[in-house]
């Protein structure tokens, strides 16, 4: 058997550099192999020379469009070592700041996946809808994609009231855009050839690799850190968990579609549970750490995020360790690729939701 | 206009007329020609490339201002648009990429990262600035910038062509 090796990338069309060194025989793929590490930035080297305020822009820029749900892990490990207790306001408002992140994350999701599988018109639609909820975090937060909004002790400035207002505005036009993207993408018969039933993740596999998020819902394991390890006030709103049984690239990308409702879902309830008060804890302009180790983990748009950090009771983190879900991911690649066409490979690989800088951090 | 690498002394003659009688009118029509039919290499290197989504989607639409949004090969391109972080493992291949696009060529950094570094400017992997490997025509600042910077961006590069002589 004569085999061809290539290279696909490291300059990817679509979603950062990275490089898939794939085996072919003659169509197939029988192998792929990653290769990480073109967004290398050594974000975990230099948060030991920043303090624990500064490290947050940093720590954002490892996924853009998701921006509050990186920090959210941080400031829960920041806060657990400080004994910290934020303000019941501040909480819903980033819960509210998190689930629009995941919103915005997985209509970009969705558009890409629309770019790899030919059809523009599934690019330009959930790009101008994203733009909706860009609008509403930016109502809230002053900008459009890096925050820097959630801090440790609460959120950087309160949130103005007529967020409820263009919110439910907002998502009831959206709840309707949903059964056009399913009319567009999902029930598209030339979609559901080309992945139903292609690059399929058996949940064995993806309990055994400790693939995380979307990718591991849609392998049929219910394990979200929301309901699982409940952080912040997610215990007390109503919300489900999409799971799905078939692990192919259709149920990852239909995963993704039905977390938007849920994302929708909680922050309708969040905006009518909100209560009002203080939305931070008064530090005194320095954030003291005291010496000790913690654990904070969240659910990110692509999954489990978690940080590992350890004081020393200094102005800068002794050590911070990172742990991100598309890194985790990234180890599932060979065996979802391997058996499938070359062609069908681009969809695949997209409904992992890898990006690059984050797995390379 | 004509390329160094024609032989003949005809084509040879031909250049040296157009260069000098009618130089100025044809600079403008070649250049006006090549503003509004830029072809990107997008190297989505990090996180500013969320912004490029936004810049090619609906609500921003770059293809008004007469750049594609979509994507080509690269050797057809001539415009080189870097966003985001340059890396060391990245950077021979920045150079490999641009080295393979036909003349004339244009290179647009964008965001922080790109100019000079940014938020990685003491990074152990991380190159300062883009402009140490290629040249830059346009710098966009910003971390990211807005998409209305990116098209300020644009709108830049296309003033620099019309001005510049024609190659």
């Amino acid at each position: 058997m004569s085999t061809l090796t290539i290279s696909v990338g490291p300059q990817h069309p679509g979603s950062g550099h990275f490089r898939l060194i794939v085996t072919l025989d003659g169509d197939r793929i029988v192998d792929a192999i990653p290769d990480p590490g073109y967004v290398h930035r050594g974000e975990e080297k230099l948060a030991e020379y920043r303090n624990y305020i500064q490290n947050i822009p940093h720590f954002e820029r490892m996924g853009l469009h998701d921006a509050n749900n990186m920090m959210f892990a941080y400031v829960n490990a920041v806060e657990h070592l400080m004994d910290l207790k934020v303000p019941e306001r501040a909480d819903y408002i980033r819960v509210i700041m998190a689930e629009l992140n995941r919103l915005i994350a997985h209509l970009y999701y969705t558009a890409i996946t629309g770019i790899f599988v030919g059809h523009s018109t599934m690019f330009m639609w959930p790009v101008g809808d994203r733009e909706l909820f860009i609008d509403l975090a930016q109502m809230i937060a002053g900008q459009r994609v890096s925050y820097a909004f959630i801090l440790p002790g609460g959120v950087r400035n309160d949130m103005p009231e007529e967020v409820k207002k263009k919110a439910e505005k907002a998502c009831d036009y959206f709840e309707k855009r949903l059964v056009e993207y399913d009319k567009l993408l999902m029930n598209n018969p030339l979609f559901e050839r080309r992945a139903k039933g292609v690059g399929i993740l058996t949940k064995q596999d993806a309990i055994r690799l400790g693939v995380v998020g979307p990718a591991l819902r849609a392998s049929g394991v219910k394990f979200d850190v929301r309901r699982n390890d409940p952080y912040s006030v997610y215990d007390r709103l109503d919300f489900d968990i999409p799971v799905s049984n078939d692990g192919d690239t259709w149920a990852r990308v239909w995963v993704h579609m039905e977390e938007m409702k849920q994302s929708m879902r909680i922050i309708r309830q969040a905006l009518k549970q909100i209560p009002t008060g203080p939305v931070k804890v008064n530090l005194r302009g320095q954030v003291r750490v005291p010496p000790g180790e913690s654990f904070g983990r969240a659910e990110a748009s692509r999954g489990e995020i978690s940080y590992y950090l350890v004081s020393d009771g200094g102005r800068f983190p002794y050590r911070l360790r990172v742990i991100t879900p598309s890194f985790r991911n990234m180890i599932a690649m060979p065996y979802v690729l391997k058996g499938m066409v070359l062609a069908d490979m681009p969809p695949s690989y997209w409904s992992l939701d890898y990006w690059p800088v984050e797995a390379d951090r | 206009m004509v390329g160094d690498a024609e032989p003949g002394v005809l084509v040879g003659k031909l250049k040296d007329i157009l260069q000098y009688s009618v130089k100025d009118p044809l600079k403008y029509v070649i250049n006006w020609g090549r503003i509004y039919s830029l072809w990107p290499v997008h190297l989505e290197t990090a996180c500013c490339s969320v912004e490029w989504g936004a810049v090619s989607g609906p609500r921003f639409d770059i293809e008004r201002w007469g750049m594609l949004g979509a994507f080509g090969s690269l050797r057809q391109c001539d415009v080189l648009i870097i966003l985001g972080t340059i890396n060391r493992k990245m950077a021979p291949r920045v150079r490999m990429i641009y080295d393979q696009m036909p003349e004339p060529k244009y290179v647009i950094a964008i965001g922080a990262c790109a100019c000079s570094g940014g938020l990685y400017f003491d990074s152990y992997s991380v190159l300062p600035g883009v402009d140490t490997i290629l040249p830059v025509d346009i710098y966009v600042t910003g971390c990211p910038p807005r998409p209305e910077q990116f098209i300020q961006g644009l709108v830049m590069l296309q003033n620099k062509i019309l001005s510049s002589n024609i190659r």
